[in-house]
């Protein structure tokens, strides 16, 4: 809202300071964006709330600073004389949709010049930024500018059939709007018709055909009230918003309804001429409130903090408009004022009361007891994946939760369903809630690979949203720890087996619940041969799928422009909240010497690494502290074909004494059979 | 064997030995010499031990003294050439100390990331503790709840990002506000309460500098009995000291909310100047009754604080829109600062 400073000195005496007039109305709740000049007078844009629609005009906002500068504020009292001739012979109103436009009343001017406004209209419009038009057109937005209360003029001439006909539109119905273009109407839309099709789009915008110009003899005056949904379904939906429609959306002050309509004769009357016809014609009712406000005594200090004297209290209560009732002891009683539909409640005077005392004397030293807080089982498992991510290198990225198509066919290792749409879209296309983070990440890698970036690793941690069963319920929606690195399927899985490990699941740790079991899988995100899956088992639970790794497929990495091996992994980290409830005790080092022994075990191609693991793991028991895969090696001629050699590293101690060769030997040739019975294993 | 051949023996034994190692040039030769003369299995000191039984038995308490005291010898002097060369190779082998240490990369958390844990911690000072929720929501905890009914403007298909869903009357939606998780905790837990809720929220808006569709807001919320708004104050008093550092203002400007009221906007003074932080004020009865609190026994504050808006002002990030590129030469600048 722009208001004008010689516009608002009209109705009260300003003070001398713009600055301190901004202030002070910016710390009573209507902040000031800016002042600019404009000619002798000033500009002053001011922010204001949507609960304020009274301060949507000079009038409100002159009432504000009566108040806060304890000034008297004048009005106008428009009281146009009538002429000859009824304003009911004139024209008729009916409204067919009283849901849509509550109270509508026409007042008639007869024999009207209308021309160009005089140089103080032309200049108070300007200030504001509204362009004048003529006579007629610039009273009626004189008079919204002045009080809040939106106006329409229509040319009596052009209005069919003597009537006006306030109804929703049919669905298709168009409509040719004052801006010269052609509207197809909606059924929730509300229009103001005459005897044969709508002339103005309710509260929004009037008619090209009943336009006021120079030609216009008789005027009528539209003041109503129209429903803020209608309004707004009508302003929006057809990206029509006006000053006006801007007002009916807040819901002006029904008191105004009367007097703009008179205040707008009046002003026509003096500048173009014409007479006034008897009377106005009206349909509708107009709602007036009359539930009083109860103000219970030391209500404003208890939710405050402050005292504020009863004198005070009532003083700007008062001020404001609000009038004192008749209360019981114990409280006071207040009608609030016409212009104060937004004040309903006791919490609302109190904070009437507050905005002009002023917030400044608010104490800000007063003491709150203190409370524990423990960090939450998710903020533990985020942070611990954070640490471990950015110790290994990887840059936390943020990416869009809302995905294109193209994003979204990459695929999720979580949900087979379509994605949720949203509307509209987040930004352009992306209209699809992810289902994995995989698919934004690799577009992030690819953006950097783009403008050679250098190494970029990156990681991210957001939720995911998959689909329910049902669509009655929420999605659900698993926290997901990402990465994309440049490097192999092992690069992917060390990292993951680090995140695990430091979230106190190591993959190694084949043992004990929860158990983790790592099983090759296929996707479309990775190359065939190079990816798995990781499930977690928990007693009683079975197995779930806790993480996905593997060598981005080259199809996926072409998609994104990823030049060379490029590895990723995705794990949800909702399940770690609760998988590990009780981190396992601290075992004391032992102080005996190791035994260590390499074993050169030759397997069937097909044997997994994870097999002999387990098996030397079950063997060794407590003895093994430490097994290593040193490396892989397959030979046709010294190991035959079809076969592998896994040569391991294993250091054995005992927590018991120290571990003698011939001991050691003994748990080497168990391992060994153990590895022989279980997966064919050959010492070589 | 007499003791006198013993000791001659062993006396050339040890002079050779100190003249071996004395003698080595480099590591190589060292050990050559050391197994020699120490080698544990066939060294010459080992075969001395061994000729040690073929003395004369009246003569071998002196042989042994003698033995000991040779291998002591022996020993100190390989134990000297191992320290000469050791030292003689750091010589040699002097660098360019401006040579770079070997890389080791470290990655960084997102400056959103920082910026929320930040706030998180000095809020958990304050005894508030962090809970998360959903983002996709029911029209009753993003709305209702909130005390914004159905035809309330902000419920705007045009304003929010509903999931398109055929035949729903009352479809979900990604949240608009992190409000909605305190909902959720009010209608799970009785006062008091004190919780910071945090996360991604969605609104239409064109992405520009300053604006973009998706952001995240820290929301505080405390419930609890005789709560005023001098509470309110004082503990955003306290959060500002300490996010900005030193004894920090802070200013309420009215403004309205429909789920707080008194509804004020929030300025702290930074670089010496007022700046708006974010919205607070006093939960109104109508959002305590919605999760079955009584408003006539307790009373509560809220405020929230948009996450990128801070973020950007601190590092001094003039588009926000950079927060979600994702390039790590942007991501690689956030590093620990000082205020």
């Amino acid at each position: 809202m722009i208001v004008s400073a010689a516009w608002l000195s009209d109705y009260v005496e300003l003070p001398d300071d713009t600055d301190l007039l901004a202030e002070r109305l910016a710390m009573a709740g209507l902040n000031h964006e800016s002042t600019s000049r404009v000619g002798d007078d000033a500009a002053i844009e001011l922010e204001v709330t949507s609960n304020r629609p009274d301060c949507l005009g000079h009038i409100g906002v002159a009432r504000e600073v009566a108040v806060l500068f304890d000034r008297p504020l004048k009005l106008p009292d428009p009281q146009p004389p009538e002429g000859p001739g009824d304003a009911s012979h004139c024209i008729a109103v009916e409204i067919r949709e009283p849901r849509m436009c509550p109270f509508y009343t026409a007042r008639v001017i007869r024999g009207v010049r209308v021309g160009p406004s005089p140089e103080w209209l032309v200049a108070r419009l300007a200030t504001v930024g509204v362009a004048s038009v003529n006579t007629v057109v610039d009273v009626t937005n004189f008079v919204m500018l002045e009080c809040g209360q939106p106006l329409h003029a229509f040319d009596l001439a052009r209005l069919r059939g003597g009537r006006i006909v306030v109804r929703a539109a049919a669905a298709g119905e168009s409509f040719a709007a004052i801006n010269h273009r052609d509207y197809t109407l909606a059924a929730d839309h509300c229009v103001i018709a005459d005897a044969e099709g709508p002339v103005a789009l309710a509260g929004v915008m009037g008619g090209a055909e009943s336009e006021i110009g120079p030609e216009t003899v008789d005027v009528l005056i539209e003041s109503g009230q129209f429903d803020p949904l209608a309004v707004r379904t009508a302003a929006r939906g057809l990206g029509l918003a006006s000053d006006s429609s801007f007002r009916f959306e807040r819901r002006p002050d029904p008191a105004m309804v009367e007097w703009a309509s008179r205040r707008a004769a009046s002003l026509i009357l003096e500048l173009a001429g014409g007479t006034l016809q008897r009377g106005r014609v009206a349909a509708g009712r107009l709602e007036e409130r009359t539930t009083a406000i109860p103000l219970a005594d030391g209500r404003v200090e208890q939710v405050l903090g402050m005292p504020v004297p009863a004198d005070r209290q009532r003083a700007t209560l008062t001020a404001l408009g609000f009038v004192e009732q008749p209360a019981a002891a114990g409280g006071t009683l207040w009608l609030p004022p016409s212009w104060r539909r937004d004040v309903t409640r006791e919490i609302d005077l109190v904070e009437e009361i507050a905005r002009i005392v002023g917030y400044e004397r608010i104490p800000e030293d007063v003491t709150i007891a203190a409370r524990a807080v423990a960090e939450s089982p998710r903020q533990r498992v985020v942070r611990i994946a954070g640490e471990v991510m950015v110790a290994a290198g990887c840059y936390e990225a943020m990416t869009r939760s809302v995905v294109d198509e193209r994003l979204d066919a990459v695929g999720s290792p979580w949900s087979e369903s379509p994605s949720l749409v949203i509307s509209p879209p987040l930004v352009r296309g992306a209209d699809r809630l992810r289902r994995s983070l995989l698919p934004s990440l690799l577009e992030a890698a690819g953006l950097n690979a783009a403008v050679a970036a250098g190494r970029a690793d990156l990681f991210e941690v957001a939720r995911a949203y998959l689909p329910s069963g049902d669509f009655s319920g929420l999605p659900e929606e698993p926290l997901l720890l990402s990465a994309v690195v440049a490097g192999d399927y092992a690069a992917a899985k060390g990292l993951l087996e680090a995140v695990l490990s430091a979230e106190g699941l190591g993959l190694a740790a084949a043992t004990g619940s929860p158990r983790l079991v790592c099983r090759q899988i296929e996707h479309g995100l990775f190359t065939s041969g190079r990816a798995a899956e990781v499930l977690l088992e928990r007693e009683g639970l079975g197995l779930f799928r806790l993480a996905v790794l593997g060598e981005v497929s080259a199809a996926v990495r072409g998609m994104f422009g990823l030049p060379g091996v490029v590895s990723a992994f995705e794990a949800r980290l909702d399940p770690l909240e609760t998988a590990i409830r009780d981190m396992p005790g601290i075992v004391r080092p032992s102080d005996y010497p190791p035994v260590e022994r390499d074993l050169n075990l030759v397997v069937d191609e097909s044997v997994p690494w994870a097999s002999v693991a387990d098996s030397i793991g079950s063997e060794a028991g407590d003895l093994l502290e430490r097994l290593r895969l040193v490396e892989v090696w397959r030979d046709d001629e010294r190991i035959g074909p079809g076969r592998k050699s896994l040569v391991v590293s294993l250091t054995l101690r005992s927590h018991a004494g120290t571990l003698s060769g011939d001991e050691a030997a003994a748990v080497v040739e168990r391992i060994v059979d153990a590895c022989g019975k279980a997966c064919g294993a050959t010492l070589r | 064997m007499d003791l006198e051949a013993f000791a001659r023996d062993l006396d050339r034994l040890q002079e050779e030995a100190e003249a071996a190692f004395a003698r080595a040039a480099d590591g190589d030769t060292l050990e050559i010499a050391r197994v020699e003369f120490l080698g544990a299995k066939s060294g010459r000191l080992k075969q001395a031990q061994k000729s040690l039984s073929l003395v004369d038995r009246e003569a071998k308490p002196e042989a042994g003294r003698r033995f000991n005291e040779a291998k002591q010898r022996i020993a100190a002097a390989f134990e000297a050439a191992r320290t000469r060369l050791a030292d003689r190779g750091a010589e040699a082998e002097a660098i360019d100390v401006t040579l770079p240490g070997r890389p080791l990369v470290l990655g960084r958390l997102h400056p959103i990331t920082r910026t929320i844990r930040e706030v998180q911690e000095i809020m958990a000072r304050l005894g508030f503790e962090s809970v998360d929720g959903p983002e996709v929501e029911d029209q009753w905890h993003n709305f209702e709840a909130l005390a914004i009914p159905p035809e309330h403007p902000a419920r705007d298909p045009l304003d929010n990002f509903y999931l398109a869903v055929a035949g729903g009357t009352d479809p979900l939606l990604l949240r608009s506000q992190t409000s909605t998780v305190q909902i959720r905790v009010m209608e799970s837990r009785r006062p008091p309460v004190r919780i910071v809720s945090l996360g991604r929220v969605y609104r239409p808006d064109t992405a520009d500098a300053t604006h973009y569709p998706m952001f995240h807001q820290v929301e505080g919320l405390l419930i609890e009995e005789g709560t005023t708004m001098a509470h309110l104050k004082s503990v955003l008093r306290l959060f500002a000291s300490s996010f900005l550092g030193g004894d920090v203002h802070v200013r309420f400007r009215p403004s309205f909310f429909p789920f707080t009221e008194p509804s004020v906007e929030v300025d702290m003074e930074w670089g010496g100047r007022w700046v708006e932080m974010g919205g607070a004020g006093m939960v109104d009865p109508a959002v305590l009754e919605a999760v079955g609190y009584d408003p006539d026994h307790v009373s509560g504050f809220a405020f929230g604080l948009g996450v990128e808006r801070i973020a950007a002002r601190r590092h001094g990030v003039a588009d926000i829109r950079d927060f979600y590129r994702n390039d790590v030469r942007f991501l690689g600048q956030f590093g620990e600062r000082l205020r």
